[in-house]
């Protein structure tokens, strides 16, 4: 290509590049920095006043913020963990499973995928009303067969509440991983089991040795978005225990904690914008360099086809 | 023949521009307020008074939008702040919203503006005023008071004779109602919001009312005295009588068990009951105050100016807000309130014809004592409320003690309220 050509097609892909780029930056970019900045600054309620340096990132880590911290990142930590866990381990299997299945794949792949095109809202009320202690169908089948003692109140005890939320997150997210997994299986050259095949390797064997390792791929964008979601986890929590993450803090997660410290809430007229956006920097970052520093070792250890 | 189709259309679309433009210029002349709340409870009450209004009122149109009671802080302040607010917005008490008012989101009302404001105590006042700037930031509308509700027909059944007016007779009145195959109370411990109006019901009896609470402000004594840890403790004793699984039960199901009267007491404000009658409008509501701690007790009514109606600093509709703040300061809405919804009203002309209300009423008048986390301890963070909060969510499951829940309400108080600084 001659670089005459080069040039033109560079400035033609800059110039279609540039309306998109401009949105993006005047509308995410732009608002985005000015927020990261309000944490440098001391608030008067809602009104801005003079610049705090690092004041509002001190406060966070001291009473009465730093409970509140501890408790909501490790309830995140707990969640990332779990999901990756049980959430990712249960979408390799079925996507393994809908990869063997001989017929009504179409039909297999709707009903995983399903929940995940659910409106978070619904899902959200749909479990409410299942984990009822009082009204709700699931304690009144578990004393029908037989074993009252574990009817407990699943959203309500500051023990169950967390394992619940992960567990109805599982219920609507599995279907993603699981498809992600299924276009990787598919992806993989058919030559290679084959030939494993006719080696005499074993059905776990071609899993283990071939088909999890070219999955990495896949298994890495996973784990990335898994990442971030955990520990930027909001909808869920605030559909099922509000922003105060009822009972009594049980629910509470860094988004959570930021959305009320920033605005406000029942129990608490009294807001800390500056406070709020410390904590949104912590979460920007700790998000930020998670997913970069996760992706570049994930990426390290995929294998070519 | 399609060319003529195509003029046909044409033709028909002028037609139709001309006959809807007339109309069009009318709906452009009228003017439509916002107006926010955290009552869904009360949505079918408002919008009928909004019609009303606006029957007085042609040209002005009301969307009422009401919003979850716990979100409704976020959500007003996110709205605010971003510059989408509503044009008039109820109001939260004291500090509740203190922090919006000084930072001058609400419009100060003046007495010229809002009459009704004259004929308004100045204890009821001090509700709707900011917390640095003492101005007028809302209209409050009425005042709440705390107490026992109960099912007449249910306490008949179990055997309950007399009203108890100890805490001993209550528990034995719970304790007949159980046997009788009742469930005794329907407070359950799904909301925090809904557990600490329930120790504001009872607590005071234990703490001493209104002299703990002029203390306490005064700095004279903590909350980690005797007689507030007691108070604790008296919620965590009625979680035994609660519905089983009590944890997870929610503030609509809880409310929902004595509306559909499965249980035979409910703990809480009157603003209740217009809700209760809404689920189940055959029920007959007895009420009576807090019973004393003891013997040698005395018995108080907690009661606070609950709510206010102010307008968005930013509204372009301000001659059409303050129409609509005057409307809700009137005689008849402040009738209406009480008749429909069994709320007491703050203006003085209305009169009380509801049995329960005037009950409640008297007994608030003779006996009132200030809701001690809104009216004293709202203003700056860490607030009584956000540790008593989710404190009884772990107090009822045994998650905490009364002497370390009292010991952080002390620690999160002391933090930033002066007379209290440096005192454990």
């Amino acid at each position: 290509m001659s670089s005459a050509l080069r040039r033109d097609q560079n400035r033609t892909t800059r110039a279609l590049l540039i309306p998109a780029l401009t949105v993006i930056i005047v509308f995410t970019t732009v608002p985005a920095l000015t927020t990261l900045s309000y944490a440098f600054f001391s608030w008067n309620g809602f009104e801005r006043s003079g610049l705090a340096g690092f004041d509002n990132f001190q406060r966070l880590f001291q009473y009465p913020y730093l409970e509140q911290l501890t408790a909501a990142l490790t309830h995140n930590t707990i969640a990332f963990v779990a999901i990756m866990i049980l959430q990712t381990s249960l979408g390799l299997l079925l996507a393994y499973a809908m990869f063997r299945v001989k017929r009504g794949l179409r039909l297999y792949r709707v009903v995983v995928f399903l929940p995940v095109i659910f409106s978070l809202v619904v899902v959200g009320y749909l479990w409410q009303s299942l984990l009822d202690p009082y009204y709700g169908p699931i304690n009144q089948i578990i004393t029908a067969v037989g074993f009252p003692e574990l009817a407990k109140p699943w959203l309500g005890d500051t023990t169950t509440a967390l394992p619940s939320l992960i567990f109805i997150n599982l219920w609507r997210w599995v279907g993603f991983p699981a498809i992600v997994f299924l276009a990787g299986l598919n992806a993989i050259n058919t030559e290679y089991i084959e030939a494993a095949r006719i080696d005499g390797a074993s059905e776990s064997q071609v899993f283990r040795k071939i088909m999890f390792p070219l999955l990495a791929p896949s298994l890495t964008i996973i784990t990335v978005l898994t990442f971030i979601g955990a520990y930027e986890w909001f909808d869920l929590p605030f559909v099922i225990g509000g922003s105060n993450g009822s009972p009594a803090g049980a629910t509470d997660t860094l988004a959570l904690m930021f959305y009320r410290t920033s605005f406000g809430s029942i129990d608490s007229g009294a807001n800390d914008v500056g406070v709020g956006s410390a904590l949104g920097v912590l979460i920007f970052t700790l998000v930020g360099l998670g997913a970069a520093i996760g992706s570049t070792l994930l990426r390290r250890r995929e294998v070519e086809q | 023949m399609k060319i003529s189709k195509i003029r046909g259309l044409v033709a028909a679309l002028f037609a139709a521009v001309t006959v809807v433009a007339p109309g069009a210029s009318i709906a452009s002349a009228n003017t439509e307020i916002t107006f926010w709340s955290w009552r869904t409870e009360d949505k079918a009450f408002y919008e009928s008074q909004m019609r009303l209004f606006e029957a007085k009122n042609p040209g002005i149109t009301v969307k009422f939008t009401p919003y979850l009671n716990t979100e409704y802080n976020a959500i007003v302040a996110t709205a605010l702040t971003a510059g989408k607010g509503p044009d008039v917005l109820q109001m939260r008490p004291y500090g509740g919203m203190a922090n919006l008012s000084d930072a001058g989101n609400f419009l100060p009302l003046s007495t010229t503006d809002v009459p009704a404001l004259k004929k308004l105590p100045a204890g009821i006042l001090a509700g709707a005023q900011g917390y640095k700037d003492k101005k007028q930031f809302g209209l409050p509308y009425a005042v709440s008071a705390l107490g026992v509700m109960y099912n007449p027909d249910i306490l008949e059944k179990a055997g309950v004779g007399a009203l108890p007016q100890t805490w001993a007779q209550l528990q034995s009145a719970f304790d007949k109602v159980k046997k009788a195959g009742f469930l005794p109370l329907g407070n359950a411990g799904g909301n925090g919001p809904a557990l600490e109006q329930l120790h504001a019901t009872v607590g005071p009896t234990f703490y001493g009312g209104t002299a703990f609470f002029n203390d306490v402000v005064a700095g004279k004594k903590t909350f980690t005295d005797k007689g507030y840890v007691a108070s604790l403790k008296a919620v965590a004793d009625l979680a035994k009588w609660m519905p089983a699984n009590y944890q997870g039960i929610d503030y609509n199901t809880a409310r929902g068990l004595f509306a559909n009267e499965k249980a035979a007491f409910y703990i809480g404000g009157n603003y209740e009951i217009g809700y209760f009658r809404s689920l189940n409008p055959s029920i007959t509501i007895g009420w009576f105050p807090a019973p004393k701690a003891n013997a040698g007790a005395k018995r108080y009514v907690g009661t606070w100016a609950d709510g206010a109606y102010a307008v968005n600093a930013k509204t372009t509709q301000k001659a059409a807000a303050l129409k609509l703040i005057n409307f809700l300061g009137t005689k008849e809405f402040g009738q209406a309130l009480v008749d429909e919804i069994a709320f007491i009203p703050t203006a003085p002309y209305v009169k009380i014809n509801d049995p329960a209300v005037k009950e409640i009423n008297r007994w608030r008048t003779t006996l009132g004592t200030p809701f001690l986390n809104v009216v004293g301890f709202r203003f700056e963070a860490p607030t009584s409320s956000s540790i008593l909060q989710p404190g009884f969510q772990k107090l009822i499951v045994g998650g905490t003690t009364p002497e370390q829940l009292a010991k952080d309400v002390q620690t999160a108080v002391a933090s930033w309220y002066a007379p209290q600084k440096g005192k454990s």
